[in-house]
């Protein structure tokens, strides 16, 4: 009996060995965080109009032997210090690395020849691609690395930018923010700000429009002179990058969508033109229904704003915002404005584009017209420019503000 | 010496419907949606309720057939009924749905784990230490495993249910159109396939003896009815939530859509990230109840037929096996391919072998009346 206890003892004492969890132990000090990361074209600096001194260009320092394919791609990572420097010193919360291939997963690899610690993707904010990748190389592939990686997570956010990607993770926020939180955080308040298309861009949404093989929108990101600013988008038909749409077009969008949550329309006084006054929005109730007749297929698009007086410019004296008529005047130019905003919206994407962007209108087709759906799915691309779209627009000023 | 407390005799038809619930809940909430939404598509929700009703059915059939064998399993009646070599054929049939099962719900665990949690452990290890855990609790009495069971039902399921609805957050409920029209064969073919969801009512055949005098059939009928009604319920909740935020297409395309839904929830203002790593945390402790409960059930169903008192050294000696069977389901392919076996074995044995037991036993009843008169 002793014996047969002594042995029970011995085994449980060798599995401890076996679960104790110790095979998974990576030290916090022992990672290395990568905040961002950059995708470019690894010779991106015998592109003409780049600046020499900014120009990428495959170093052999940075890189490996790489016996098939070739050097196609540089990837960029953006880590963060831990060591916080001289007390005083003005220094930045980041560096970058950088190497040049073609899998991404062999250069996050390589790069460990670059970096003392793991590096560690449990927290990145944030992927930039440039669009010289994205006109070579569909956006499924470039993501395909991010989408399959356990580190990954879903709302990592995803930018496209014109000039170089590495430039925009070099870039010390001068709020002295680590930088990849800095570039996530732009468009954490998308949603009251209708220039940037920040609904659904992710790198979870952006893998299951690719899945789908829906039409893909990414947010723009510029830098120039110190200056980085998002706006606008990044158009995609299935996988391939087509063009960038304005800001305008993105706030059309929104509108007619109803993604937005909150907005400024600015238009001209009726009253007094050469003078602006804005409408903030509070609340909407937007309907964009399928309808079909017969063969024919359209839409009607009905939007019904709810909000706030938020500026007249001009000579206010005379006029008096607690008049009902002047208000509705205001209302009916404010609807104006938003009408053709959306059917500018619908001329970018759905005439010269010809992209039914994030598949709304086949989604709604297809979830509400199903029959109709599965006979005109195969020639869906052909058919969605040519379909009328009927758009009602209402505005209801609610609010003046704290002045007459 | 001192009487074994732990050694029941007897248990609640309450008590019952918990086990049936808890059983049934296991490794396949997170394993087999993919599967079913692929063959269903939108009608995957109506899939889960075709699936509940009739496995309620099968489960009420087992009811009846074990009431007219009071203080006895299917161990000790099938022989009576099928013969000696039909009946020993049936117990091993009916060992081996849990056997399978297990290996699988070890296997997808293993794969799950190691994948989300502990990236650089070797599945193997991580099925060794659970196995190691669930057999420490099956070779315990009936009254302690049930006691974790009850326990589990309130503790872990409402971690599990609350952590799960936070999905809700990224949900559109345009995915889930169109709710008609469905591919109605589809639908039905999909009805059959949650049994892998549904498994474990089976053992109603074994634990019947232990309420039997408690309950009369029809009372026992409603409750269990009340059983699968939450089954019926918290499925539809896992099936419609993931097509409600991934869409029937996108869920096609992942391995376990489950966790990439979860995944994707941002709570707005809190610090709590990567809400997977909180779902895995209540979902290991709901497999464990069902695979400590199976283990139990194989070990108990070994004794019975060896007509031996004790089911633990049956539990210790199925271990190995049971550890070597996950190993041998060494991909997806292999493991796709037991699944479907253990499908097509689970309801051949609810729909064709107690139907049939059921017959025989009526049959051989009114045959033995007949004699008498």
């Amino acid at each position: 009996m002793a014996k047969r206890k002594l042995i029970g003892c011995v085994a449980l004492l060798l599995l401890c060995f076996l679960v104790a969890g110790c095979w998974d132990r990576r030290e916090l000090q022992d990672r290395n965080f990568v905040l961002a990361v950059a995708i470019d074209m690894a010779d991106d600096g015998l592109k003409l109009g780049i600046d020499p001194k900014e120009a990428l260009k495959v170093r052999e320092e940075e890189t490996f032997v790489q016996p098939d394919g070739r050097k196609r791609y540089r990837l960029s990572l953006q880590l963060l210090k831990f060591s916080s420097g001289e007390a005083g010193k003005d220094e930045a919360k980041t560096y970058a690395i950088s190497n040049t291939g073609e899998s991404f997963f062999e250069m996050v690899r390589d790069m460990l020849g670059q970096s003392s610690k793991s590096l560690w993707f449990e927290h990145l904010q944030v992927i930039i691609i440039s669009e010289a990748v994205l006109r070579q190389t569909g956006l499924a592939e470039i993501v395909d690395f991010f989408k399959r990686d356990s580190e990954m997570r879903s709302r990592i956010k995803v930018y496209v930018t014109p000039g170089t990607a590495r430039s925009l993770i070099e870039y010390q926020p001068p709020s002295k923010e680590a930088g990849g939180m800095f570039l996530a955080d732009l468009i954490r308040l998308h949603s009251r700000n209708n220039h940037i298309a920040g609904a659904r861009t992710d790198l979870g949404y952006t893998v299951q429009y690719l899945d789908l093989r829906s039409n893909v929108l990414l947010p723009r990101i510029e830098i120039a002179d110190k200056v980085v600013k998002l706006g606008g988008s990044a158009v995609f038909k299935k996988d391939k990058f087509i063009g960038y749409v304005d800001g305008y077009a993105i706030a059309g969008l929104k509108f007619m969508y109803g993604t937005e949550e909150s907005a400024i329309v600015a238009t001209e006084c009726p009253d007094h033109p050469g003078h602006q006054m804005a409408f903030e929005l509070f609340r909407d109730d937007t309907k964009l229904i399928p309808h079909v007749e017969g063969d024919t297929i359209y839409f009607t698009v009905d939007i019904n704003m709810y909000g706030n007086l938020g500026e007249i410019q001009g000579d206010i004296s005379q006029d008096d915002t607690l008049d009902p008529q002047y208000i509705h005047r205001l209302e009916i130019a404010f609807a104006e404005e938003i009408k053709q905003n959306v059917l500018y919206a619908d001329r970018v994407f759905r005439k010269e584009m010809q992209v039914d962007t994030i598949s709304r209108f086949a989604g709604k087709l297809k979830a509400y017209e199903p029959e109709t759906w599965a006979k005109v799915q195969d020639q869906w691309d052909e058919i969605y420019p040519m379909i009328p779209i009927i758009i009602s627009v209402n505005v209801t000023i609610q609010k003046v503000g704290s002045h007459k | 010496m001192m009487a074994n407390l732990e050694a029941k005799s007897y248990m609640t038809p309450w008590q019952l419907a918990i086990v049936v619930f808890v059983t049934c809940v296991g490794a396949q909430i997170l394993l087999s949606p993919r599967s079913l939404i692929a063959d269903a598509e939108h009608g995957a929700g109506i899939s889960v309720v075709i699936g509940g009703v009739l496995f309620y059915s099968a489960t009420c059939l087992m009811l009846v057939l074990a009431k007219k064998y009071p203080d006895e399993t299917i161990v000790e009646y099938a022989p009576r009924i099928f013969g000696k070599i039909g009946g020993t054929l049936v117990v091993i049939w009916f060992n081996m749905l849990f056997f399978l099962q297990v290996i699988q719900i070890f296997y997808g665990m293993g794969k799950i784990i190691t994948f989300y949690m502990f990236d650089r452990t070797p599945p193997e290890v991580v099925i060794l230490a659970l196995l190691a855990v669930c057999a420490y609790c099956a070779v315990q009495d009936w009254g302690t495993i049930m006691r974790i069971q009850q326990f589990m039902f309130f503790v872990a399921y409402s971690i599990l249910i609350l952590v799960w609805l936070t999905s809700i957050l990224n949900l559109q409920p345009e995915n889930l159109l169109p709710l008609w029209p469905v591919n109605i064969k589809a639908v039905v073919g999909g009805g059959l396939s949650t049994w892998n969801m549904y498994a474990g009512y089976e053992c109603v055949l074994l634990l019947m003896p232990l309420v039997y005098r408690q309950v009369s059939l029809g009372s026992l009928i409603k409750i269990m009815g009340a059983s699968f009604g939450c089954l019926i319920v918290l499925f539809l909740l896992v099936i419609v939530i993931i097509i409600g935020v991934l869409t029937v297409d996108g869920a096609k395309n992942l391995l376990y859509p489950a966790l990439i839904v979860i995944r994707s929830v941002e709570l707005p203002g809190t610090f709590i990230e990567r809400l997977e790593n909180y779902l895995l945390i209540a979902w290991i402790p709901v497999v464990f109840d069902t695979l400590a409960a199976m283990m139990f059930f194989m070990g108990e169903i070994c004794m019975r037929h060896w007509r031996q008192a004790d089911h633990r050294p049956w539990v210790l000696f199925l271990v190995p096996i049971i550890y070597v069977g996950s190993i041998l389901l060494d991909n997806q392919q292999v493991y796709e391919m037991a699944n479907k076996f253990t499908m097509w074995l689970g309801l051949a044995f609810s729909f064709i072998a107690v139907p049939l037991s059921l017959s025989l036993s009526w049959w051989q009843k009114r045959k033995a009346g007949t004699g008498c008169g």
